[in-house]
């Protein structure tokens, strides 16, 4: 599949620099601890989501510093609707995930599987991070440990990252 | 992305990244990637198509659950209904390094490079 497709010219020049400079890891592997039909599943969209009575995302700072992102996370718990939230992302078009939360974050879906059986229980929790982050420097060493652990302790066992 | 679904499976729980430019994905070294041919900012599908986006959420889950080793990457079989040029409309205004970069372009080499200033407020 073509990857490039839909990035506009600047983007495209941009991600293939950064493809061809990451460095080649070895991923970390952990099978699932049981069927998917009785695994507790917990969503991570990028697309900086962030319920209206919690913190938004700064966009503020990146605006005075463009190569900076909001490194945290917020969480999502798993009866949120779209109306209940705000898109902070200066990168994406923001108007489909407005019209409906389940094109970046897809609470509803996930339910949908649960109900038929394909998935044994949606987290209560589920995460947003904002994908523009050009130094993840506090991403991993802050954001994720909490993250991780806010996952183990509502018995988390697979998950599902959207990008935006 | 790809470098939170790493820390999150070195931590014991399984991960799947669905993503729409999976060359990108796979370099970081994640365990399971399903790659889809959707417009950036739709990853599930269009507004409103529960039935499309319930089929990408199945197809990504499949690969979580057939899966047998690291670096499982499958291009999943969605196809975009818009043409490049519909899909590609942006109401957005640019975004901030997008404006920056236009007025100093100098800049463009550290950016491609990956050569961060460090923000240290």
């Amino acid at each position: 599949m073509d990857s490039y497709r839909y990035l506009d010219f600047a983007t495209r020049q941009i991600i293939r620099a950064w493809v061809e400079r990451e460095p080649t890891r070895p991923s970390p592997w952990t099978p699932l601890p049981r069927p998917l039909e009785r695994c507790t599943v917990a969503l991570v969209s990028t697309a900086g989501v962030a319920r209206r009575d919690d913190v938004p995302f700064d966009e503020e700072r990146e605006r005075e510093n463009p190569w900076w992102g909001d490194p945290t996370v917020r969480r999502i718990p798993r009866e949120t609707t779209g109306r209940e939230v705000e898109i902070h992302h200066l990168h994406i078009e923001r108007r489909f995930a407005r019209e409906d939360l389940d094109v970046v974050l897809p609470l509803r879906r996930l339910d949908e599987l649960v109900a038929s059986g394909t998935v044994g229980a949606s987290a209560p929790t589920h995460y947003s991070l904002m994908g523009y982050i050009l130094d993840p420097t506090e991403l991993i060493r802050d954001t994720t440990p909490r993250l991780v652990a806010a996952m183990k302790a509502e018995g988390v066992e697979a998950v599902v990252l959207v990008p935006a | 992305m790809g470098l939170v679904q790493r820390e999150i499976e070195a931590a014991g729980i399984s991960t799947v990244s669905l993503s729409m430019i999976p060359e990108f994905t796979a370099k970081v070294g994640v365990p399971r990637l399903a790659g889809i041919a959707h417009p950036m900012s739709r990853p599930m599908g269009r507004p409103g198509d529960a039935d499309g986006q319930r089929a990408v959420l199945s197809a990504t889950l499949e690969v979580l659950r057939t899966a047998t080793a690291p670096g499982t990457w499958v291009d999943l079989p969605f196809t975009w209904p818009e043409s490049v040029a519909v899909a590609r409309r942006c109401e957005e205004e640019p975004p901030p390094i997008a404006k920056l970069l236009r007025r100093k372009p100098w800049l463009l080499p550290r950016f491609y490079a990956g050569d961060i200033p460090r923000d240290e407020r």
